[in-house]
């Protein structure tokens, strides 16, 4: 059966000039983009801080509709709160800084290796991340490997405080590059 | 949308406790995979693969996918609703991305206790988590584990 050709605005609507923005957007991140699996060898290290303020941490929940008032360091109308939780003041998602890791595994410096996908995570949540906290994510290139003709690069990932030096959050990852 | 508790049922009446059996299932959440979202800044928004339909073709993709850490999120809300406070720490996530999420889906969380181990005063809980669609096919499937009563 024949589908039709996908186009830009086949999912949400869209005038003429925003079709025309979306595809010079699409057109300006193809023209520099590397494959992942060229961008990364074995054993490359990087490493960010990150600073997770209440704004984030409700920029990350409302993107994923999740509404449990732990999360809430920040409120309409009053903005900035302690908030509350098990653990006193305001404590971030569970697997906030697991989605953060991608902008540091993927080299901030270099244009975004498009067409890559997130294909697998064992992920240790150790200690619950105070929202204000500001961390630092390490990541390590620890194998590339071929698996059903498609190629992975895996990673293992630390998540510190950089004030305390807390060990919050381990992660081992996968990403299939195109 | 959550589904976890009605109005008259407060949330903490779905709390694993030391006395949860083995085979206990976790009500899950439920949520569409919207296309604004997927392509929000915060998720997909550098990787058109994401949201954009023509690109997305352009790689084999039937339609855009949405990213594996949304599903991710999505069942550590479900632990939360069931663990609380004992999810945020030592507790692990082992996730696998067997099938892609596509726009427009219908995605329920669920989880079943495997095991429960002791430890402590309490016991190491295991549980086996998956995300499917409305026709019930598997798109994210692993395991959790989680200290209760330790």
């Amino acid at each position: 059966m024949n589908h039709p050709a996908p186009t830009t605005d086949g999912l949400r609507p869209m005038t003429e000039i925003q079709i025309r923005q979306t595809r010079d957007y699409i057109d300006s991140l193809a023209s520099v983009s590397e494959t992942y699996w060229d961008m990364v060898s074995i054993g490359d290290v990087l490493s960010r801080e990150l600073h997770i303020t209440p704004e984030l941490v409700i920029l990350y929940a409302d993107a994923v509709e999740d509404f449990n008032p732990w999360y809430e360091g920040w409120r309409m109308n009053t903005w900035r709160i302690p908030g509350e939780s098990p653990f006193g003041g305001a404590v971030v998602p569970p697997l906030l800084v697991s989605h953060f890791v991608l902008s540091v595994q993927f080299d901030h410096t270099r244009p975004f290796a498009i067409g890559s996908i997130h294909t697998y995570h064992d992920s240790e949540i150790l200690e619950p991340i105070p929202v204000g906290a500001t961390v630092r994510i390490t990541t390590r290139a620890i194998d590339k490997f071929i698996k059903r003709e498609r190629r992975y690069v895996r990673h293992e990932v630390t998540v510190e405080d950089v004030a305390s030096g807390t060990l919050y959050f381990r992660e081992t990852r996968d990403i299939l590059s195109r | 949308m959550t589904t976890t508790a009605s109005a008259d049922t407060p949330a903490t009446a779905y709390r694993i406790t030391p006395d949860t059996p083995v085979g206990y299932r976790l009500m899950g959440v439920k949520k569409k995979a919207a296309i604004q979202l997927m392509g929000s800044r915060l998720w997909g928004r550098f990787n058109p693969n994401h949201w954009d339909p023509v690109y997305a073709a352009s790689t084999g993709l039937q339609a855009p996918i949405q990213t594996g850490e949304m599903s991710s999120a999505y069942i550590a809300e479900m632990c939360v609703n069931h663990f609380g406070a004992d999810f945020f720490r030592n507790a692990r996530v082992v996730c696998k991305y067997v099938a892609s999420t596509l726009a427009n889906e219908v995605i329920t969380t669920h989880g079943v206790v495997r095991e429960k181990a002791p430890k402590g005063r309490g016991y190491r809980f295991t549980v086996d988590i998956w995300a499917d669609n409305e026709a019930g096919e598997k798109k994210t499937v692993g395991w959790i584990e989680v200290d209760v009563g330790v």
